[in-house]
């Protein structure tokens, strides 16, 4: 086996083919190949979730996922959650509540709570606190994303 | 480096006989450490397609055995009656964070073995085996001799965790894990497995370069209060970002009486 890996990796519902170095994560060829940009590297350990992605409907840090350890499974960014131009009901309670500033975390936001609502519509403010501890905003301290989700919840959305 | 994706535990040991030939479970830890350059392994086996590595079984003996690719999140959400199953689940639930927990799994944990890691307490506690396979064949091994020091099994070169092994469940005991950390997520500063009926048993990490281990406790306030400073003064706690030396060893014996209280209350 060489140290270059011909990959073919299924994002938001297409096939993509890559090449990329055999210790190459998710994340960089979700970005520099894929130019799937809305994924953002922070950290690069695991530790303040700018990169998650969901895996298979589960959610996962692109930054700790190797490219060459996906294989057949689906990979979902937030482009996906995005459709286009148009927002998903998540991110348009983020803009709407205010929980937005520098934007950095926002990705790895959208997707830790667009989990969240596919396994409970109606989840507690402690169930939403749960589903963010994974996720660091370094702007906001918080508590507007949590109204996010809560005015999501209220909505009924 | 080489990549390896297995689907049969034959193949992943032959592919693991290279020197330097490491295995790739969750990757939570090892790709945390590519990432940050402290090492660059030569060859990875991924055991993600391994199929003979996941589902949970209770045996014959009321024992249950937990394939090693066993996620946390699967663990988190571990429906099995009493104590040491209800430790185990409760421990799980405070490994890291959602995103982690749902990729992250048992056995890249503890083969990864750190001092600060909640399954090296609880297993230890639990009294659980680990079952090591080999193409040699399979060996059952106590947590507590698997577990041999900072980042340090007694797993040998070109074996593999296959799976964990609970015992059955202890009438009328209760169990609890206590873990005192910086912030939801992070590595224990300090924490406390206990199983509890006529008497405590308890492990205690983050203080000592593996798991420390007392059975036969009295419960009553003064004996916890005496079994807690005795393991103080025998621990050797690092002195890290997170916390000192002398306050690991100050909060050892309240959090040693807080996991009792909660174990004996859970019963």
């Amino acid at each position: 086996m060489s140290d270059r890996l011909a990959l073919l990796i299924k994002v938001n519902g297409e096939m993509h083919e890559a090449l990329a170095a055999s210790s190459a994560t998710l994340l960089e060829v979700l970005r520099d190949q894929l130019n799937f940009t809305g994924t953002k590297r922070g950290c690069d350990h695991g530790v303040c979730g700018a990169c998650t992605v969901l895996i298979d409907g589960n959610l996962a840090r692109s930054c700790l996922a190797l490219a060459a350890d996906i294989g057949e499974r689906e990979v979902t960014t937030v482009e996906g959650v995005a459709k286009g131009v148009n927002c998903s009901t998540v991110q348009r309670a983020l803009i709407e509540s205010g929980a937005i500033q520098c934007g950095f975390c926002t990705p790895g936001f959208v997707m830790a709570l667009t989990y969240l609502f596919s396994c409970d519509p109606r989840p507690s403010r402690e169930a939403i606190r749960v589903a963010i501890s994974g996720n660091l905003c370094r702007c906001s301290g918080y508590v507007k994303i949590v109204e996010a989700a809560e005015r999501v919840v209220e909505a009924g959305l | 480096m080489e990549f390896f994706s297995p689907t049969s535990l034959d193949e992943a040991y032959r592919a693991l006989s290279a020197d330097e030939a490491q295995c790739l479970a969750g990757g939570q830890s090892l790709v945390a450490m590519m990432n940050l350059g402290m090492v660059s392994p030569t060859r990875l086996v991924s055991l993600r397609k391994i199929d003979s590595l996941r589902g949970i079984t209770r045996q014959s003996d009321g024992s249950v055995r937990m394939g090693a690719m066993t996620t946390h999140a699967e663990l988190a959400n571990l429906d099995l009656p009493g104590a040491p199953a209800s430790l185990l689940a409760n421990a799980a639930r405070v490994v890291a964070y959602p995103a982690v927990r749902m990729q992250g799994t048992l056995g890249g944990s503890i083969a990864h073995a750190d001092p600060a890691a909640d399954y090296p307490v609880v297993l230890t506690a639990a009294r659980a085996s680990v079952e090591i396979g080999s193409p040699l064949g399979s060996r059952l091994i106590s947590a507590s001799d698997f577990f041999r020091g900072v980042f340090e099994t007694a797993l040998q070169q070109g074996e593999i965790v296959t799976a964990v092994v609970l015992p059955p469940p202890e009438v009328g005991a209760g169990a609890a894990y206590e873990k005192l950390s910086l912030v939801a997520g992070d590595f224990a500063i300090v924490s406390v497995a206990a199983i509890v009926a006529n008497t405590a048993r308890i492990a205690v990490g983050g203080c000592s370069p593996k798991p420390m281990f007392a059975s036969d406790i009295n419960l009553t306030d003064d004996a916890l209060l005496i079994a807690g400073k005795q393991i103080a003064v025998n621990s050797d706690p690092p002195s890290d970002q997170r916390a000192s030396a002398a306050y690991r060893r100050r909060v050892v014996p309240e959090l040693i009486r807080r996991a009792v209280r909660a174990a004996q209350a859970s019963a």
